[in-house]
């Protein structure tokens, strides 16, 4: 069967099945993009555009700024030699793990917002379930966002 | 077929092989067929009767396009397209057959390659030492702490990881656009600051990939770079067909 290799943060290309972290990735190119007959009716999205407002209030929100600045500020405590400039002093363990999960964290939660709405069980079939969701993760999102963000960081 | 329509997945050649182990949309999956048409084929299966853009539908267009792809060119259809009847599927056929088999020729033995640049993981080091404003800002703010200070930090952090992976990723397009057939820009997607599909060999497929993942490293302090593929020729399709006059 044809496989699609999906390649991430790791840098290695991994061939695997378009299962996932494919979908994930290209879920936009299916519904936005691909043939349309204008004689064919299209199955209504409205969920889906739930979602894609629901992912730019996790991107750029005062709790994202809040959170750079504090590993800004975490980055400026391991720099002891405030003069110099030279990358690799500003590289520390620390420093490099605390920028490291603020920008992971960004970009999974704006993939932990399409599972959730695409349904996040392979095997859920629960319509009404999937149907209240957006409404009630919208709102989780934005109050529990920063917290349970940070719990997942540590499991990390 | 149902009452509730046909679901169509994409076009293909007349007597384009069907995988047989791989259902449509729906639960259970629909079982998938191929309605011929002159030289030309639509890949369907019975519309389920309260389709949406579940997870498992998804999959489901997608892996059948894929399994398709791998035995000739597939013109895939956008998720969630359903004609009312056979009938009109056979005269959107029919009546669009030259240009079908015009497109399908196009993308005979090509991919598509999906590319996204997003902040780099570990870019914040990278930018506060190039960066004297955000210095500046930080300076400012361990001098006089406070929510004001920190929000305007954080939001000048955000904006300029941004505008760095962007940057990146535009450069990263411009190399990988050279060994391409053709490029197309994605829709706009959260948290992702560039979006672009390129139209390769399918031979060249593996060696474009490796391509882009060694132009991402090159610029690992400014940008990820996440590739998918191949996949269907979802961006390189026409992307409406018009009906044709006196329909």
């Amino acid at each position: 069967m044809a496989s699609t290799s999906y390649s991430g943060l790791s840098g290695e290309v991994i061939p695997c099945p378009p299962r996932a972290g494919t979908l994930y990735d290209v879920m936009e190119l299916i519904l936005d993009r691909g043939m349309v007959i204008d004689v064919f009716i299209r199955v209504s999205l409205v969920g889906i555009e739930i979602l894609k407002i629901d992912a730019r209030i996790v991107v750029a929100s005062v709790d994202t700024y809040l959170r750079f600045a504090e590993a800004c500020n975490r980055l400026d405590l391991e720099n002891t030699t405030r003069s110099t400039t030279v990358p690799e002093l500003f590289g520390g363990q620390a420093a490099k793990s605390a920028g490291k999960s603020k920008a992971k964290k960004a970009v999974k939660s704006v993939g932990e917002t399409v599972r959730s709405v695409v349904g996040a069980d392979d095997d859920s079939d629960d319509e009404s379930e999937e149907e209240a969701q957006p409404a009630r993760r919208r709102r989780s999102t934005a109050r529990a966002g920063a917290g349970s963000r940070r719990r997942r960081s540590e499991e990390e | 077929m149902t009452d509730h329509g046909v679901y169509v997945y994409g076009i293909v050649r007349a007597a384009h092989p069907l995988p047989s182990n791989l259902g449509g949309v729906g639960g259970p999956p629909g079982i998938v067929a191929r309605r011929d048409e002159g030289r030309v084929a639509a890949v369907v299966s019975p519309a389920p009767p309260d389709l949406r853009a579940r997870r498992r539908d998804l999959m489901a267009h997608q892996e059948l396009l894929l399994a398709l792809a791998a035995d000739g060119p597939v013109l895939p259809m956008r998720f969630g397209m359903v004609a009312p009847d056979e009938a009109t599927v056979r005269r959107q056929l029919s009546d669009a057959e030259e240009r079908h088999l015009a497109a399908l020729e196009s993308l005979a033995g090509r991919v598509e390659i999906n590319v996204k640049a997003t902040p780099a993981d570990d870019a914040l080091a990278a930018l506060v030492a190039a960066d004297a404003g955000i210095r500046g800002l930080r300076d400012a703010m361990r001098r006089r702490p406070g929510y004001e200070a920190n929000v305007r930090l954080g939001e000048a952090v955000a904006t300029a990881l941004a505008r760095r992976a962007a940057e990146a990723g535009h450069d990263i397009v411009g190399e990988l656009r050279k060994r391409a057939h053709a490029s197309a820009a994605g829709p706009e997607v959260a948290g992702c600051q560039v979006n672009m599909s390129f139209l390769v060999s399918r031979d060249d497929s593996a060696a474009f990939c490796a391509e882009a993942e060694r132009l991402a490293r090159q610029r690992r302090d400014r940008v990820v770079l996440r590739v998918a593929g191949p996949l269907p020729c979802y961006s390189f399709v026409e992307p409406r067909t018009p009906v044709s006059a006196g329909r």
